[in-house]
């Protein structure tokens, strides 16, 4: 069974002659290891898509399932929950939280799920480590690269060991050069760390890191191209 | 203009909840300011009122500066005036009725003895009555009283009415009943001059003179007073009685104290608003940027703040008169049945001036302004270039800058002027330290964040909600400081005052011992302010001293004086017998020497208040206005006792009492029981004797000293309670900032819910921070507080309170309690709309 089951989302924002249908009718799986590219003009449903399958908006129609849970039998508190533990999420603006050092962002869903402070810690450190932070553990948002400061949100993304990782134009806010490195590292994710990625990009080199591109246009998906592994 | 005025309201508008918080916090300070200027001069209308119409409309009342009783002699020089149609001399005196002395639902505190020349009286007041006849002149144990009073006591014409006087208790028969009493004041009795000034033993003296002028024109009429005055000089004036002149004092003091807590409400709102504006300013960087960009001047960017300020502070400012005016209406009528009731004075509408109005609203409108300036100024010198950069959010701790030394520097100075142990430099100290506080709060908000989060931590704000508030408080260091400087004012107030009251209340517990030692005490209805008891006479100490197993009989006779103006309360005692029973409480001299001194010359013992008043110690002279005259008196010894410590008060022997003020009654009894005798057998027999003068009370030692303690304690929780509204302000500080840090953080709280955080995870996190908030400021207003009222204390002690020191820990924990109390309500609203943010929405958010 697929990792990621979406049927027949839709989403329709506002009511009656203002009502804009945001996703119409969309269906889509997504497998273990598994890393698709989302893409489309604006305003075409790429970020609503992206909030339904994370659980963060609810759809006016159709249902996710993730790892078998329906995410619409689930209580507020339980979604957040499935949230903390199975989804990661990748943010464009990063969203770290500038009064804590890259670690203690990174360690935060583990802090808020209860684990002690220093397991949590010793957790966040290691994916510090292994997105290449590990000499910058102490460091505070501000005193980081865009790069970095998203390397950190990967790491915060990944710490709880969740199954699925959803980001969010996680380049928009970089230059070429780190581009290349957020779109290898999120690459590096579902290779050989074997999480399902579903990535929202406006650019098509990043698109290129995916083995699978989502296209979607008026809210609903125009194209979806099954790719060869990229090296 | 009307761009900016268009900016300015949409700006408040679109934060509906921030908007109202600050114009709230100026609304609290108009309402107390507003409020409490128009209940108090309300109230002093009214007790005028009551004052000028006690003496009937007549043109002219002539007494004694003193309010004490003179010669009928002095009435002759006023009828060597000519242009007066009549004229009269009275005896008038409030009788203050015990509890239970009229049937219980006969509520009368007292009422107003009036002893009348029956013939010329009739010529000034033309009294009417309706049922019997009118007083004559041979009438002996005779009362005429009012329609009223007679339906309170359920008793008409030829009935007996009772009266606690000088001689015992008396029954007056009612020979006439007037028309029911409209105007304010007591209850009218009348009775003979003769029947007064035996019922109050004043033989042959009266304390009021009236008379009707002919003359119609104010020149004439004023040119006749001045005569009349002129004939009998410095000791009389005209137009007013004595008898309202203590509360009168007393209320205008309440007045000034409370427009105090209304100015220091309105620092508080100054505080909070420009902690608003503060935050506007950085929050609104990007549309000043594109305004700059496009055209708009500096002048123009600070105009829009300016006139969100000048809106914000008009709509406060109407809304705390609106308030204001309500809550004077609203006390007014809770308190008019019960006065009208007991002393028939109606307190009727609100006295609203022009000044009070013009006063308040620039007060309400300015301070706003004012703390809106600075904010205004900042945005204004913004470049265009700046402010559409984008923000570098600096997380970085606050590090000690020029301020934070010149804070310490204060704080420092302040030290230095308490240990000195002058008063004056003290009382600067106290500003030092406030101003030094509020300096150094903003890098002590990092320390003091980080000692109380891992308390909060483990308690409260578990699995890292504790380290994200903390982490909030310490990325807007200057605004929680500022925030944390209105919670510290409202809790250094309270810590004073409780600290002030404490001492106060430890130092008046101790001389409660030393000075009522006594056995048993008769106590007048009102103990303290002595001029509205009836005293008795001396056959009451007599029949005291006769009871077996009696050692010793104190008394206390009083008058009122003045010296250099200021009132003084003379108190007459045995300088022999004193001693025996009571004492006093020596600040200067020795008792032994004292009260040997007190037997000889004119001689008085000065308490505190009185010496401290007059800048006099022991060895200096002061005069004394007098019945007879103005009298030197040599000051023996500084010390005061319990009942009489809050009063400028002087004690001197009976015997100067009778001969320099012409009383001879005793107000004020104590009783020692001899060696071995039973106190049962003793004090029935005291009972048996005190029940023919039913103004006083038999009371024990230990039970008067059980009732006091329990008094004071109770006065302890109420001024404690009325202080805690002072605290308010610093409710809406606490609310408005963590409003502002939610409104903020809409981004982060949407990204702390899409990686996990429940929603009750992220309302502990600003209830954490609201704690850790109210915690800082908790701290510094207790620092600032046991300053002050130790200061306080200091000056106490020069007003002639030589108080020690009490540690006032019931204040601090109030205080402590009242910080985090309010601390957690201010986090209810902020908490649930962070909770209850969309996070789709959120995330979006800029």
């Amino acid at each position: 069974m697929a990792l990621v089951q979406a049927e027949n989302l839709t989403k329709i924002y506002g009511k009656g002659e203002t009502a804009i249908t945001a996703l119409d009718h969309v269906s889509l799986s997504v497998e273990a290891g598994e890393f698709v590219a989302v893409m489309g003009p604006s305003g075409c449903g790429k970020s609503t898509l992206l909030h339904l399958l994370g659980g963060l908006d609810r759809p006016s129609e159709g249902r996710v399932v993730i790892d078998g849970s329906s995410l619409a039998d689930l209580s507020d508190d339980a979604l957040t929950k499935l949230r903390r533990r199975k989804i990661g999420f990748v943010f464009q603006f990063f969203n770290l939280l500038p009064v804590l050092s890259a670690l203690e962002n990174a360690a935060l869903p583990l802090t808020l799920d209860g684990v002690a402070d220093g397991a949590a810690k010793a957790r966040a450190g290691d994916w510090l480590v292994r997105v290449d932070l590990g000499s910058r553990l102490g460091s505070r948002p501000d005193q980081l690269s865009g790069g970095q400061q998203q390397r950190v949100a990967i790491a915060r993304a990944l710490v709880a060991q969740p199954s699925l990782i959803l980001a969010d134009e996680p380049t928009g806010n970089l230059d070429s050069r780190a581009s290349d490195e957020i779109a290898g590292l999120l690459r590096q994710v579902a290779d050989e760390w074997g999480r399902a990625v579903v990535m929202v990009t406006h650019d098509a080199h990043v698109a290129e890191y995916a083995d699978r591109k989502v296209v979607l246009h008026d809210g609903m998906i125009v194209e979806d191209n099954h790719r060869d592994k990229v090296g | 203009m009307y761009i900016q005025l268009v900016l300015a309201s949409r700006y408040l508008l679109g934060r509906r909840l921030r908007t109202s918080l600050t114009t709230l916090a100026v609304a609290f300070a108009v309402l107390v300011i507003f409020g409490m200027n128009a209940i108090l001069p309300t109230m002093l209308r009214a007790f005028t009122a009551n004052v000028l119409t006690a003496s009937g409309q007549v043109d002219l009342t002539i007494t004694l500066k003193t309010g004490e009783s003179f010669a009928p002699s002095v009435l002759s020089k006023v009828k060597s005036e000519p242009s007066l149609s009549a004229v009269a001399g009275s005896l008038i005196r409030t009788v203050n009725i015990p509890d239970g002395f009229f049937p219980k639902d006969a509520q009368v505190g007292a009422v107003t003895l009036t002893g009348i020349d029956a013939k010329s009286a009739q010529l000034l007041h033309n009294y009417t009555v309706t049922e019997g006849r009118m007083l004559r002149a041979e009438d002996e144990d005779a009362a005429v009283i009012a329609q009223s009073l007679a339906d309170t006591l359920r008793i008409s014409a030829g009935s007996k009415l009772r009266l606690p006087t000088t001689e015992g208790e008396a029954k007056l028969t009612v020979v006439g009943i007037r028309r029911a009493r409209t105007l304010p004041g007591s209850e009218e009795v009348l009775v003979t001059l003769a029947e007064a000034q035996k019922l109050l033993a004043l033989p042959n003296r009266i304390n009021t003179i009236e008379a009707n002028l002919q003359a119609t024109d104010e020149a004439s009429r004023s040119a006749i007073e001045g005569s009349i005055l002129g004939k009998l000089g410095d000791n009389y004036e005209s137009g007013s009685l004595a008898g309202g002149g203590e509360i009168m004092a007393a209320m205008r003091n309440a007045q000034a104290i409370f427009s105090l807590f209304g100015f220091l409400a309105l620092f508080m709102g100054g505080f909070i608003i420009f902690n608003t504006f503060r935050t506007v300013v950085a929050e609104r960087r990007h549309d000043i940027g594109m305004l700059r960009a496009i055209g708009a001047g500096r002048g123009a960017i600070a105009g829009i703040f300016m006139i969100e300020g000048l809106l914000q502070g008009t709509i406060g400012t109407l809304v705390g008169m609106a308030l204001g005016y309500l809550l004077a209406l609203g006390s007014m009528a809770l308190l008019d049945p019960i006065m009208v009731q007991y002393i028939h004075i109606s307190m009727g509408a609100p006295v609203i001036t022009v000044g009070l109005v013009v006063t308040t609203a620039l007060l309400g409108i300015g301070v706003t302004l004012l703390a809106g300036l600075l904010p205004a100024i900042s945005a204004s010198r913004l470049t265009p270039l700046e402010a559409l950069r984008p923000e570098v959010k600096d997380a970085s701790k606050r590090r000690a800058g020029a301020g934070f030394y010149i804070g310490l520097l204060l704080i420092c100075l302040a030290a230095v002027a308490l240990i000195a142990g002058n008063v004056s430099l003290a009382g600067l100290g106290a500003l030092l330290v406030l101003v030094g506080l509020v300096l150094v709060a903003p890098v002590l908000v990092g320390p003091l964040a980080s000692l109380f989060g891992g308390l909060l931590s483990a308690v409260i704000a578990r699995q890292g909600t504790g380290m994200l508030a903390e982490g909030n408080l310490e990325r807007q260091p200057g605004r929680a400081a500022v925030t944390a400087s209105t919670t510290m004012v409202g809790l250094a107030i309270i810590v004073t005052a409780a600290g002030a009251i404490s001492s106060m209340n430890s130092f008046l517990i101790v001389v409660l011992g030393k000075t009522l030692g006594s056995d048993y005490m008769l106590v007048p209805p009102s103990v303290g302010v002595w001029s509205s008891n009836i005293g008795a006479n001396s056959g009451l100490a007599d029949r005291l001293r006769a009871v077996p197993g009696v050692d010793a009989v104190s008394t206390i006779r009083f008058a009122m004086s003045q010296s250099d103006g200021k009132t003084v309360s003379v108190l007459g005692i045995d300088p022999v017998v004193f001693p025996q029973v009571a004492g006093l409480n020596f600040q200067q001299g020795d008792a032994d020497t004292a009260f040997a001194a007190l037997d000889v010359g004119r001689t008085l013992i000065a308490n505190g208040p009185l010496a401290s008043q007059l800048g006099l110690g022991a060895g200096d002279t002061m005069r004394l206005s007098t019945p007879t005259g103005s009298q030197e008196y040599t000051i023996v010894a500084v010390a005061g006792d319990y009942l009489n410590a809050k009063i400028p008060s002087a004690y001197i022997s009976q015997r100067l009492v009778r001969q320099d003020f012409r009383k001879t009654d005793d107000v004020f009894v104590q009783v020692n029981l001899a060696d071995g005798a039973r106190a049962v057998d003793v004090e029935a027999r005291l009972k048996s004797i005190v029940t023919d003068y039913p103004q006083f009370k038999l009371i024990s030692r230990q039970v008067y000293q059980d009732q006091t303690k329990q008094a004071v304690d109770a006065a302890l929780i109420m001024y404690t309670f009325i202080l805690a509204a002072l605290a308010i302000p610093s409710l809406i500080a606490l609310l408005n900032t963590l409003a502002i840090g939610v409104i903020e953080r809409t981004r982060e709280i949407g990204m702390l819910r899409a990686v996990g955080a429940t929603r009750s995870q992220v309302r502990r996190m600003v209830l954490a921070e609201a704690l850790l908030l109210a915690a800082v400021g908790t701290v510094l207003g207790l620092i600032a507080g046991l300053y002050l009222s130790y200061v306080s204390v200091l000056g106490l002690g020069a007003s002639g309170y030589p108080l020690a020191y009490s540690f006032p820990v019931w204040g601090l924990v109030a205080a402590a309690a009242i910080g985090l109390g309010f601390g957690a309500l201010a986090a209810v609203i902020p908490a649930r709309q962070a909770a209850g943010l969309e996070i789709v929405r959120a995330l979006q958010y800029e």
